[in-house]
């Protein structure tokens, strides 16, 4: 009697166990499996996202693929889900002002790498994958220059608070720190800084064989998903959108690069109010390298510049005679009388400024 | 629950009762400021023109909310009376938040001139008017100036401005750089013999006090500062009172009245906490620096037996005199882009038409406008053309870049009838009767405008306008606006004015007046240093009356 | 029937997948708009067109200077929602008896016409007389101009179309005063 009810038992709690998992693995397949119109798109307060991907180089891939599932972003996200369910019923926030947290789009960005390992990599490798603790903790900066609200808007434009809740105390003094420990390794500037993951693009795919001419001269290449995020507006500028800024040396009028990219670059690498070339952050090139895009010389996810004289200088320059890459180039040396941005005709000929004198 | 004991209540944490605050906290007296809004930042507005201080269309970023708040305008010809909300104009609104105006204004630090202290006894009584002197000279207040400019922090270079009044210690700070606009209006203005001279500015332009230097953006006037680099009394004085331990900050409480007991003396406030809950807080002394509107309206709200028409009101001077500044100006067309995006535009002036006009009361500073952001801008045309359409778009298109103002603050004659007062029928949310404004200004400030109008045509023709056109102001209707102040004069004789020249009420000598409302007269110049100023100068007496435990009489 | 064993598991996945989805969240809509009506809708969008009209730069109807108007009238201006209502109704009405269309469908010239009548307060009609036609049509303009020149975030002047035409950078180029010191390579240069 009692071995039959404790197999009773056993059978019936077998069967719900199996029960809960068969309704919530098919529940979790379907969400896998099929399109997200019927399953994220349900919800419809993503409608535009929806749209906007849809529309996007990324179509072809699927939301979970990017955002995860709530199963694969681990328990905190279940909660988290539910919170959003919970602040759906009792709020009514417009669609459009929907956005990811900052540590939704920080997980989203990990799986970038999935099929961009290369730009992934050099970005890592680079200036601009830094850590909120390298930007906001570092002492010297912090002795110098005065910590402000300003600062997030290209170091952190995704962080959801202000510099005096992230750095404590905020003042020259110091010593400094993190309020929320977890933020010290989090990049200040991930991808979507500079990249709009929706934004509207086609999918790769090879040029049209039968017409010679796109294989080569006509085809286009588009930098649809190359754009600035402004934190202010809270969207993504893409480049065309963005503004060339009129700029002068000594009140002459520079040519600024025709490349939209100097539009993204120039947006942090900013001069001040005067747009005085060389000021602030600027690096406008002038002299002879007036008008040459940034990315002439810059990969663009590592930064990286070495070498990149070689492009277009050959290893002994015919014209001077001079090794470019053993020059003294850099901008982060105030001694160098080289720096590749401002760099003049008299740099390398000054016999020439004395004969003009 | 009660609320412990304070030596000092300060009600409102604007431009006069922050210095109050810091006086009397870091002079031992224990205290209490309230603040009727939250703290305000540049991420809660960013560069969102429609709802900044100047264009307050869908409502206002740095508060009063219109859900809360409002008040009864008195329409001066037919009398009739509309409820208006904070982001309407005829609300005549300051911003409610912690350094209230302070946080959003254009930030110009002027101090009034010696003259502007004693008005009656220059140009003598005007029919009409309640034009008075001030009790106390512009010496008297030079010490407090000079403290606000230094504790809070003003740039600026005056040895170029000949009318400008005698000061013992230099600013502490370098004035700006001008901008395109600014060069050629100082050229202009020397060409024509006047003294120009770049305005001082409540703004860092060198790193101070422990905020960086303005980086000069557009979206400067009408909002706070995105760096920190303007100086208000939320980043200055208010957390210098914090930090002394002995100033609390209670945000997000509407004061609702001044308790007084059957001596005739204050004991303390009633208020409603951030919760909408009715408290109580007891204190030594009342100092109440709400704004000319806010002020007058608690005082009278305050009714107890020996004060059935409010607190200090038994000779109905309380909420009398309610002046502004009769902003008046031209504005020029010229043939090339001015505009250089070097923010926020005001940047030079002249002090040459403030006193000495043949004929005239008073007279203004001047000053070019600070940038009009684009919506605001649609108002921006000469007279006559047309407000839509394509010849409307053209206008702004063309001209965006090629329109230059010049403007100022005429001071107002004040007369008795210009004032707020109580509405009983009409209550807020928290059933406190609101403010209701009423009256005309003075007919001699058409006189003063139009006199400046014209000196600011003739300097934009001298800076190369082709087409200049005046916008005169000092209409019929009843000024206040942001520079409101008036509504509680201080006087030596009890039966015309408020307080006495300590900025305590001639009547309970445990209530002060810290803010605008104190101002006889309004100078011709942004107020802001003034009121500052007299928010030291009144903390200052409070501290040398203070016996520990009591007002020493 | 010919199924594999995985096809058979994927779709029974989705039959009960698909019953666990929120059927209260969807919803029927019968405007694009969140408050107008279709029709109202037209004749605002012709409205704020001869307010700005488009010529080489983008005008009010390129700028969705309707989205923010909509969108306000559920927000900030939601008691305007009688007034455009009864405004635009009896405006219809009036080119109804006058053209017997819409306004919408007016010439361009007439359109503008109507307007200036309303601007003057000259328009005729039962409901203008309570509630002079001048005061709607400045409520349109101002309304109008915001979309068109206010921030985009509340609706209208789509990719910061105005901001273009009136050539002013945004978002804002500007650094901080950091690093002056750098143009003295620079001035090294000129001298």
């Amino acid at each position: 009697m009692k071995q039959r009810k404790l197999y009773r038992i056993f059978l019936i709690a077998g069967i719900v166990i199996a029960g809960f998992f068969l309704i919530s693995g098919s529940f979790y397949t379907y969400w896998s499996v099929a399109s997200p119109q019927k399953t994220c798109l349900s919800c419809h307060e993503i409608n535009p996202s929806f749209n906007t991907w849809e529309a996007s180089a990324h179509r072809d891939i699927s939301c979970f693929e990017c955002h995860g599932t709530a199963l694969s972003n681990g328990l905190h996200s279940l909660k988290e889900k539910s919170g959003m369910v919970f602040t759906h019923m009792k709020t009514d926030v417009a669609s459009e002002n929907l956005r990811m947290t900052e540590l939704q789009l920080l997980q989203t960005m990990e799986r970038c790498k999935n099929c961009h390992e290369s730009e992934f990599t050099n970005w890592k490798s680079g200036g601009h994958s830094a850590g909120y603790a390298d930007i906001f903790l570092h002492e010297t900066h912090n002795k110098t220059e005065q910590l402000n609200g300003d600062c997030l808007r290209c170091h952190g434009m995704f962080y959801e608070k202000t510099t005096a809740d992230l750095v404590d105390p905020i003042s020259q003094q110091g010593p400094w720190k993190l309020i929320e420990p977890e933020k010290t390794r989090q990049p200040v500037i991930p991808c979507m800084a500079c990249h709009q993951i929706h934004a509207p693009g086609e999918t790769v795919r090879q040029p049209d064989f039968a017409n010679p001419n796109n294989i080569f001269y006509a085809r286009n290449l588009t930098k649809n998903s190359v754009g600035f995020y402004s934190r202010h507006e809270k969207k993504h500028f893409q480049l065309e959108q963005l503004p060339r800024p009129d700029m002068v040396l000594f009140g002459d009028t520079v040519q600024t690069p025709a490349d939209p990219v100097y539009r993204l670059c120039v947006q942090c690498h900013a001069p001040s109010v005067w747009h005085e070339v060389g000021t602030s952050d600027d690096h406008t090139p002038v002299g002879v390298h007036q008008g040459i895009s940034c990315n002439a010389c810059h990969e663009p996810h590592s930064n990286n510049q070495r070498n990149s004289c070689d492009k277009c200088h050959s290893d002994v320059s015919k014209n001077c005679r001079l090794d470019v890459r053993t020059m003294n180039t850099t901008y982060a040396n105030p001694a160098s009388s080289n720096d590749i941005h401002f760099v003049g005709c008299v740099n390398c000929h000054p016999d020439q400024k004395k004969k003009s004198n | 629950m009660t609320n412990s004991h304070v030596n000092a209540v300060v009600i409102g944490a604007g431009a006069g009762g922050g210095p109050v605050a810091k006086e009397l906290a870091t002079n031992g007296l224990s205290v209490v400021l309230f603040e009727r809004g939250g703290w305000a930042k540049y991420d809660d507005h960013n560069d969102d023109e429609l709802i900044s201080q100047r264009t307050t269309v869908l409502g206002n970023a740095f508060g009063p909310h219109r859900d809360k708040h409002w008040r009864i305008f008195v329409d001066h010809r037919s009398g009739k009376e509309t409820l208006v909300y904070p982001h309407e104009g005829a609300y005549n609104n300051n911003a409610a938040c912690v350094g209230s105006g302070t946080v959003s204004y254009g930030a110009m630090a002027w101090r009034f001139m010696p003259q502007d202290f004693r008005m009656k006894t220059i140009y003598g009584h005007v029919e009409g008017s309640t034009l008075e002197d001030w009790p106390i000279s512009y010496e008297d207040l030079e010490p407090y100036y000079e403290k606000a400019e230094w504790e809070i922090g003003v740039s600026g270079q005056d040895p170029q401005n000949p009318f400008v009044p005698e000061r013992k210690k230099h600013l502490p700070m370098p004035p700006f750089e001008f901008n395109r606009e600014g060069k050629m209006l100082y050229e202009a203005a020397q060409r024509r013999g006047w003294h120009p001279f770049p305005i001082p500015m409540l703004r860092n332009s060198i790193p101070y006090n422990g905020r960086p230097a303005c980086y000069r953006m557009r979206t400067c006037v009408s909002f706070a500062c995105p760096v920190n680099a303007k100086c208000g009394t939320h980043n200055t004085v208010i957390p210098v009172a914090l930090a002394s331990g002995n100033c609390e900050l209670r945000i997000n409480c509407q004061v609702a009245e001044i308790m007084m007991n059957d001596q005739g003396k204050a004991t303390g406030i009633k208020y409603f906490d951030e919760n909408g809950k009715g408290q109580i807080q007891t204190a030594d002394l009342v100092v109440v620096s709400g704004s000319a509107t806010e002020t007058a309206r608690l005082l009278l709200n305050s009714k107890s037996k020996l004060f059935p028409n409010g607190a200090g009101n038994n000779f109905d001077w309380v909420g009398r005199n309610l002046q502004g500044h009769a902003y008046t100006g031209a504005v020029g067309l010229f043939d090339r882009d001015l505009y250089d995006d070097v923010g926020p535009g005001a940047c030079v002036a002249i002090s040459d038409f403030n006193h000495g006009n043949d004929g005239i009361i008073g007279g203004g500073m001047m000053a070019n406008e600070f940038f009009r952001l684009p919506y605001l801008f649609t108002n921006q045309r000469p007279p006559g053309s047309p407000s839509w359409g394509k010849d409307h778009k053209d206008f702004h298109r063309q001209n965006y870049k090629r329109v230059m103002s010049v403007k100022g603050p005429c001071q107002e004659i004040p007369n008795f009838e210009a004032r707020i007062t109580v509405d009983p029928k009409v209550k807020d949310y928290w059933g406190l009767p609101v403010g209701k404004l009423m009256g005309t200004r003075h007919p001699a400030d058409r006189k003063v405008c139009e006199f400046v109008a014209d000196r600011c045509e003739e300097w934009l023709i001298e800076a190369g306008a082709y087409r200049v056109w005046k916008e005169i102001g000092g209409g019929a209707g009843l000024s206040g606006g942001q520079h409101q102040a008036g509504t509680c004069r201080m006087g030596n004789d009890k039966q015309t004015s408020v307080t006495n020249k300590l900025g305590q009420l001639h009547e309970i000598e445990n209530v002060f007046v810290a803010d605008g409302s104190l101002m006889v007269t309004n100078g011709g110049f942004n107020p802001a240093l003034t009121i500052m100023a007299l928010g030291f100068y009144v903390g200052d007496q409070i501290v040398k009356l203070w016996k520990g435990t009591h007002l020493k009489l | 029937m010919n199924i594999t064993r995985r096809k058979f598991i994927q779709s029974l996945s989705l039959a009960s997948g698909s019953l666990l989805l929120f059927p209260a969240c969807g919803g029927s809509q019968k405007s694009v708009w969140r408050f107008l009506t279709t029709e109202e809708a037209e004749t605002i969008i012709a409205l704020a067109e001869q307010i700005i009209p488009g010529d080489q730069d983008p005008g009010a109807t390129d700028a969705g200077v309707i989205n923010f108007i909509d969108k306000q009238l559920v927000g900030f201006y939601s008691n305007f929602q009688e007034t455009y209502r009864n405004g635009i109704a009896a405006l219809n009405q009036y080119c109804h008896e006058k053209f017997s269309q819409p306004f919408e469908k007016l010439e361009w010239n007439r359109q503008t016409e109507v307007l200036k009548l309303m601007e003057k307060n000259s328009i005729e009609g039962e409901y203008w007389k309570e509630n002079p036609a001048s005061r709607f049509f400045r409520m349109i303009r101002d309304h109008s101009m915001q979309g068109f020149y206010g921030s985009p975030r509340h609706g209208g002047n789509r990719d910061y179309v105005s901001y273009k035409m009136i050539r002013i950078d945004f978002p804002h180029i500007i650094g901080q005063n950091r690093y002056a010191s750098r143009c003295e390579t620079l001035n090294a240069f000129a001298k």
